[in-house]
């Protein structure tokens, strides 16, 4: 009787990492997965790419897309530039962030910031190839031929309450992220792909500057 | 030269009157056109999604503002970040009536959404829905006005009923709020200004083009 129902449990539960991520099986070796993502990842020095960003409305049946150019330069330099439908940009260095758009400039410290911090700790994880070791969150890892999904479920309280998870998906050839897809308690959903992208080619300090 | 104590205390009291004069003092009431009223009262927004600015008390916070009118003639507004949280999600329901959907537990103050919920009623043309109506000439403007508990909401032509000017919102004497929109189409304005007199917030909305 008690193996029938570890069968039927196993079975639903095999039946729902299916339905949630077509095409995908879990990883066998998590260990060997974390080291070999983080080694990759140090490869890593500098990523130009042009990006896609889907946000979905689910329950009002609306999206809007949008797009704009992503630069990373190795150890803490980000920079997310939106450039249509609406100019945005978000640029990290070191401890400070800066925040432009429509003429206002706003420059935080992050030290005295905590959500800032978390934010930037884990955008700088994600692309370091060190989320799988983070405290915010709490990983599965699934794969397929040319990828890795990294589900991520948000551990602290404030994380909680923007999002339900974050999945990742990293390319096996490079180790590099191809998309982010954030879905929220409301059930809304925002993807960002990553197009176009150079690895490790020449990256300007001064594009980070401000 | 200082000035002597009696000149200064007849000034003071001057600007102590000045600024207790009412801002509809001069408010000629008038009979209501109901051609003007019918052709140029505010017409419900179609959706569309804005670039948003809001500026309170020194501080600026952007993002995107969705306005959207459901098949069942409510309406919804969605306030997201540009990298897509979503920040809150209020509604309107068909008989003008308030609901929260969803806000960060950062923003979820009563005051803080009265006042949302009472700049987005006027923007959406709700206290408007008032089938009893006053009218008004004051220089070369006409009000057509509705009274609602103790504030009265105003919406404001040219003297020959050429177009509308502006919306406004107003305790008894004194102006609270002012809402200007451009663009040909008056259901979907390029550009929405709603100003606060009473304190320090503005907010700007772009139309955004998908």
């Amino acid at each position: 009787m008690r193996s029938l129902l570890i069968f039927f449990i196993s079975f639903i539960w095999a039946q729902t990492t299916i339905a949630q991520y077509a095409g995908y099986k879990p990883v066998a070796d998590l260990t060997a997965f974390k080291k070999q993502f983080a080694t990759e990842a140090v490869k890593i020095n500098s990523i130009t790419s042009n990006f896609k960003q889907e946000k979905t409305l689910t329950a009002l049946t609306e999206t809007i897309t949008s797009h704009g150019s992503f630069n990373f330069k190795r150890a803490n330099k980000v920079k997310l530039e939106y450039t249509r439908p609406f100019a945005y940009t978000m640029v990290m260095n070191g401890d400070k962030m800066q925040v432009k758009d429509d003429g206002h400039e706003n420059t935080v410290n992050l030290k005295s910031n905590k959500l800032f911090q978390q934010i930037n700790r884990i955008v700088v994880d994600c692309i370091q190839g060190t989320i799988l070791d983070s405290k915010d969150f709490s990983s599965k890892v699934f794969e397929n031929q040319k990828e890795f999904l990294l589900e991520m479920t948000p551990t602290s309280k404030t994380l909680k309450g923007f999002f339900q998870t974050v999945i990742l998906v990293v390319e096996k050839k490079d180790y590099s992220v191809d998309s982010i897809k954030m879905n929220e308690p409301s059930g809304d959903t925002t993807i960002i792909t990553f197009t176009e992208k150079k690895i490790n080619a020449p990256v300007s300090d001064a594009i980070f500057a401000f | 030269m200082r000035p002597s104590p009696m000149r200064f205390l007849l000034s003071s009291i001057l600007f102590v009157l000045a600024g207790c004069a009412s801002d509809y003092k001069g408010l000629k009431v008038v009979t209501v056109d109901q051609e003007c009223l019918s052709r140029i009262k505010p017409v419900a927004l179609n959706t569309a999604w804005y670039d948003a600015g809001i500026d309170v008390v020194g501080k600026h916070i952007s993002g995107l503002l969705l306005i959207k009118e459901m098949p069942d003639k409510s309406k919804r507004l969605v306030f997201t970040s540009e990298a897509g949280v979503t920040l809150f999600d209020f509604g309107f329901d068909a008989t003008g009536d308030f609901k929260v959907y969803y806000i960060i537990k950062q923003l979820d103050k009563k005051a803080v959404v009265r006042l949302l919920r009472d700049d987005f009623a006027l923007l959406l043309g709700i206290p408007f829905e008032s089938p009893v109506w006053k009218s008004w000439e004051m220089g070369n403007e006409r009000y057509f006005g509705v009274s609602e508990k103790n504030e009265n909401h105003y919406f404001i032509t040219d003297k020959d009923c050429g177009s509308l000017q502006r919306l406004e919102s107003a305790s008894k004497r004194t102006k609270k709020l002012t809402i200007s929109m451009t663009g040909n189409d008056a259901s979907k304005p390029d550009s929405i200004t709603l100003q606060h007199h009473t304190f320090a917030m503005k907010i700007n909305l772009k139309k955004l083009d998908r």
